[in-house]
């Protein structure tokens, strides 16, 4: 009972802290809905078009453009503004379309329309690749037009008008796209990306702030003064322990809910899930503690603190999946809770995974939590001593 | 008043050779300490102006009168001690004297020349708060570098005063130490020190013996009359009313903003006439002893204070009967009654008609 | 204001001597580009494995591994032939290849019919990219194919009788689709993530400043050290020159720092540095006004904690220090344009990637000083009453 009076205390003494409030509630929520909202759309590539001559040919190909599902058109006034934006990466890719295109078209060229997209970078590369698709699809009606005028009869103008209502009639060559794997190891994209992530990275960040509070209660004098009192120091321990399983139980819950209603994130199977929170939170937990034992000050907790768990956040693939990271890098990145727990994640939200199938995650982590809540506890015991 | 026509001369004596500005040690007082006294630099004191004068100060907060026409004046050597329990009004004169609050209504001259708005005048006053105001993670030294700096002192100059003042304050072999590794008493030094690096006129002292250890308390009030026999004139706040008599040449009295008496220990009391302070140590309920020994005729006023009830009577000793017959109506057993010599704690209850509390 | 100069050294010493200063101003920024230059290495090109299945080998399909061949796509693309369409998912299963393409049996043959076959992609949900890509080098040779096949619909259509449509589809295979896409040069630099995410942290671990400096100030005043500090003939605004001096200082020191470590250890590319240092200068000025206003709003110690996180998480959020703001949905980018920190990152992006000078930035360090006037006069109006109470 001691030990939750103690509990109860530190609970209360976070709770009544409206910074950390915001923390625990407001930031998580707002970084889930920022990074969710930026990671959507990895399907679509933004894709800006200057029509530097207005014509009728421009005007066609800007329409295909827009009509592509694969890509998302924004249209630029001038070349410096799109050059500016591709740039900026505000677009995958720009595309220039010449002046004199019509008249180009007419007398028999070839029309070259820019494409601005940087060849190493993969999503822009790719993005080069979709525009040029549309391109040729829509020059067809062109070459028909030409064709027919040079080998059949009638001007151009009459034979692309020709082949324009032709084209929906002429069976076309198909692509049929097969998936050869169903195993995804990444995360489903949007607020399914983000919000486990977070969860991942803000409970434990939180748990490493909140280490501050340990320090401010030995500088208070308070653990001199409850072990005065007939309270053994195992009850001190349980009870800040308590405290902050409790506080990062609450927000990864937190998390869960929100995601879930307001993000429409189906967070796996339930039972998974569950189990899969509860021991994050006892990581977080241990964490906490031993970040109160391993400072000095509040001051360098809350420096240190943040800057540990934003590292550790991007290691273990909470910024970015580690997929994309060498292989080197996903090794060390192993080497942090996080990356298992998102590997966890990972399993439950884009593989159906089970609690069976995420058992070894679950297995890692429940080591990490000991090995945080047992270094800390002896770290306590001679703090509170 | 001889006391106070001394020390004047004792400054007039001291100016005349330190009109430059130079440094000057005063003479060797009591057990040999260093004693700075003025130094004026760039601000000469106007002669035969009184060090610090106030006149008619009024500050409100609000609705609340914090200090409600206060006059008073200081001349040099002179420590002049403002009594009275704590809410009443001693602080924010003091702030007002530093240039920390700005009046309502009246003025203050320091050395001759109105405060408001003159920020030179702030040079000629050393300024010590009640609570240690250092910075913790700073060194003594830097800290009192810092402060000296602001002063305008530097070099040379700087460093010698800085020296002075913990060689004064007995912090010279810990002078390299951070703040936070001292004892309570050796941060209420230098807190002291930190107001004596600008050799000021007028030092004003906030209650400087507030939660601390008798030993220390007698070294600090000690330390204060050396300044006083030095020559600095000391404007010096407190609500015990024994240190007010020990060191203080004059006392003010203030309750709820004002200034009710003041004058020497010796003028105060004799405003007493034959009156006796009364002291009756009891258990029980005091509040009901206090208003039945006011029926008492004879007894001008009664307060509880520090589990007893504290009066002032005309010729105690004859109603002494009277008082214990109330008290036994008023069904409280005493158990001690002690009949005072008349002081400054009676002059207070004499005057306010409530005791000072410890 | 030499007052000011001794209350900024002073302040500059206490910030030194405790280390959480030099952890936030100098290690974490350098620490987290790191970790960022390390975990991105190699990530910003991209090429990979296409497997190529040709049960068809007919013309058609030999036309289609010429095209495969080209050297734009032999950057992005290495081919690698497979026999069969079941071997190649088993490979693209394995890893071995990224994502293959199927040329059915009789593929060539049924192009000049009525019911032409289609290609197929075999690709991983994993590789997405490298899918994508894949369809699309599909996608475009399918093009020409369809355009020859509408060419001869198109002319038989205008007269030409239907006993010569073998010629007719002879002659358009020499046809080429007369719209191209050619590689155009964007005329910039390419924004590396190091050099995104160099600045973006140094200025993130900037912001904490405020937090520093607004809790420090609310520390002093308890502590009776800002009124003995006006005790002395100190000017108020000097108390607050000296501080907004010792962030200046102490701002300018770390971001130049990092600038300077990232720049030499990691190859981040900052700009010109005239035009960097102007902009990293402008971006502590608007730090020193933050700092003002949070000291002015906030009347303690824990609201100024509280208000100061705040504008440091929130700031740091909607400039984009954390999040590349440039792929979020244009609103987000609009968003960012009213913190001084997105400002910072559009003008420390154009300078790694557009380049130029003092033109470049001139933009953001107006918009910059801007907010700075803002939130600096906000501030000068609550000044008062912060020294006083």
């Amino acid at each position: 009972m001691r030990a939750i009076a103690i509990a109860r205390v530190s609970i209360r003494r976070i709770v009544r802290d409206r910074t950390a409030l915001f923390f625990i509630v407001v930031l998580p929520v707002i970084v889930i809905l920022i990074v969710g909202a930026a990671e959507r759309g990895f399907t679509t590539f933004r894709v800006g078009v200057v029509d530097l001559g207005a014509g009728q040919a421009g005007r066609q190909l800007t329409t295909a453009f827009e009509h592509s599902s694969d890509l998302a058109v924004s249209r630029y006034a001038t070349l410096a503004a799109l050059r500016k934006a591709v740039a900026r990466g505000e677009l995958n890719v720009g595309v220039v379309l010449p002046s004199g295109m019509d008249v180009t078209e007419g007398r028999g060229g070839t029309v070259a329309v820019g494409v601005m997209a940087e060849q190493a970078n993969s999503s822009q590369q790719a993005a080069a690749t979709a525009v040029s698709s549309v391109i040729a699809g829509q020059g067809a009606k062109v070459q028909a037009a030409r064709f027919a005028s040079v080998h059949g009869s009638g001007t151009f103008e009459e034979n692309l008008a020709r082949a324009g209502s032709l084209q929906p009639h002429v069976a076309q060559v198909g692509l049929r796209s097969q998936t050869a794997d169903s195993s995804h190891n990444v995360l489903p994209e949007g607020f399914s990306y983000s919000a486990p992530t977070m969860l991942v990275f803000f409970v434990f960040l939180n748990a490493l702030a909140a280490g501050a509070s340990i320090i401010e209660t030995r500088q208070l004098g308070m653990y001199e003064r409850m072990t005065a009192g007939p309270v053994r120091r195992g009850t001190i321990i349980a009870g800040e322990t308590l405290a902050y399983f409790t506080m990062a139980l609450l927000q990864a819950t937190l998390i869960v809910v929100v995601g879930g209603v307001a993000f429409g994130v189906s967070w796996g199977d339930p039972l998974a899930a569950t189990v899969l929170v509860a021991l994050w939170a006892l990581v977080g937990a241990g964490a906490g503690m031993l970040s109160g034992t391993l400072f000095h000050t509040p001051e360098q907790a809350s420096a240190i603190g943040p800057t540990a768990g934003i590292a550790l956040g991007m290691l273990g693939g909470c910024m970015w999946p580690l997929a994309i990271v060498s292989s080197t890098m996903r090794q060390i990145g192993h080497l942090t809770p996080q990356a298992w727990a998102v590997d966890a994640w990972t399993s439950l939200l884009s593989r159906s995974g089970t609690i069976s199938s995420i058992a070894p995650q679950l297995a890692v982590l429940g080591a990490f939590a000991a090995l945080f809540l047992v270094s800390a506890t002896v770290r306590l015991r001679r703090v509170v001593a | 008043m001889s006391l106070r026509a001394d020390s004047v001369l004792r400054v007039r004596w001291w100016l005349s050779f330190t009109s430059d500005g130079a440094r000057c040690r005063g003479p060797a007082a009591g057990n040999g300490d260093l004693v700075p006294i003025v130094s004026t630099g760039n601000t000469a004191q106007v002669p035969d102006e009184p060090v610090l004068r106030c006149a008619e100060l009024t500050r409100r907060f609000g609705e609340r009168l914090a200090v409600d026409d206060v006059s008073f004046s200081l001349d040099a050597g002179e420590i002049y001690g403002l009594l009275g329990p704590n809410g009443a009004g001693k602080t924010t004169t003091i702030k007002m004297v530093c240039g920390l609050l700005e009046p309502d209504g009246g003025t203050i001259t320091i050395g001759g020349r109105p405060a408001a708005g003159d920020l030179s005048v702030k040079s000629l006053v050393g300024y010590v708060p009640q609570d240690v105001a250092l910075y913790s993670d700073l060194t003594a030294r830097e800290n009192l570098a810092f402060l000296g700096r602001l002063y305008r002192l530097h070099g040379a100059l700087l460093e010698e005063r800085v020296s002075e003042a913990l060689e004064l304050t007995d912090l010279s072999d810990r002078a390299g130490d951070r703040v936070d590794s001292f004892s309570g008493g050796m941060k209420r030094r230098l807190n002291m020190a930190a107001g004596l690096l600008n050799h000021p006129v007028l030092l004003v002292l906030d209650e400087p013996t507030v939660g601390v250890d008798p030993q220390s308390r007698h070294a600090i009030l000690e330390r204060v009359q050396t300044f006083g026999r030095g020559g600095m004139a000391v404007l010096y706040t407190t609500h015990y009313m024994e240190e007010a008599e020990r060191v203080c040449d004059r006392v003010g009295i203030v309750d709820r903003g004002r200034l009710v008496a003041e004058g020497t220990r010796r003028e105060l009391v004799a405003r007493l006439g034959q009156r006796d302070r009364i002291e009756l140590g009891a258990a029980g309920d005091l509040e009901r002893l206090a208003a039945a020994v006011r029926t008492v005729p004879g007894v001008e006023s009664a307060d509880t204070a520090d589990h007893a009830v504290h009066l002032v009577a005309e010729d105690g000793r004859r109603i002494l009967p009277a008082i214990l017959e109330a008290a036994e109506r008023a069904e409280v057993a005493l158990n001690s009654v002690d009949v005072v010599e008349p002081d400054l704690e009676a002059v207070f209850l004499h005057l306010t008609g409530t005791a000072l509390r410890e | 204001m030499r007052n000011a100069f001794v209350i900024a050294h002073k302040d500059l010493r206490q910030r030194l001597r405790d280390r959480s200063a030099i952890v936030l101003g100098l290690v974490a920024p350098l620490a987290i580009a790191a970790l960022m230059s390390v975990a991105f290495k190699g990530s910003d090109t991209f090429h990979f494995t296409m497997g190529v299945v040709d049960v068809d080998r007919g013309p058609v399909a030999a036309g289609l591994l010429k095209a495969l061949d080209a050297p734009g796509l032999r950057q992005i693309v290495t081919v690698k032939t497979i026999a069969s369409k079941r071997s190649a998912a088993d490979a693209v299963r394995a890893k071995s290849v990224a994502a293959a393409l199927v040329v059915p049996a009789g593929f060539s043959a049924s192009i000049e019919g009525g019911d032409p076959l289609s290609l197929v992609t075999l690709t991983s949900v994993n590789q997405t990219v490298a899918g994508d890509i894949t369809s699309s080098i599909a996608t475009s040779f399918i093009a020409q194919l369809n355009a020859d096949r509408l060419s001869v619909a198109t002319a038989l259509a205008a007269g030409v009788p239907t006993s010569q449509s073998a010629h007719l589809e002879a002659l358009a295979a020499g046809f080429q689709i007369p719209e191209r896409a050619v590689q155009r040069s964007i005329g910039a630099h390419k924004l590396k993530t190091i050099s995104y995410y160099s600045p973006g942290m140094a200025i993130f671990f900037l912001l904490f400043t405020i937090s520093f400096t607004a809790r420090s100030f609310f520390v002093d005043r308890a502590q009776g050290m800002i009124e003995r500090i006006r005790a002395a003939p100190v000017r108020p605004l000097e108390i607050l020159a000296g501080k907004a001096m010792s962030v200046l200082v102490y701002g300018v020191a770390s971001l130049g720092t990092v600038a300077v470590i990232t720049s030499a250890a990691f190859g981040a590319n900052w700009g010109a540095p005239a035009a960097a240092a102007l902009l990293g200068l402008a971006m502590v000025v608007a730090v020193v006004c933050v700092t003002a206003l949070v000291m002015c709003i906030a009347r303690t110690q824990r609201q100024a904690e509280g208000i100061s996180s705040i504008a440091v998480f929130g700031l740091a959020l909607l400039g984009g220090n954390f999040i590349f703001l440039s792929s979020s949905p244009p609103v987000m980018r609009t968003v960012a344009l009213f913190t001084p920190n997105g400002w910072a990152m559009r003008g420390f992006t154009d300078l790694s990637t557009i380049g130029g000078g003092l033109g470049t930035v001139a933009e953001p360090v107006l918009a910059i000083l801007s907010f700075s006037v803002v939130a600096g006069s906000a501030a000068a109006l609550l000044a008062r009453r912060a020294v006083a109470a």
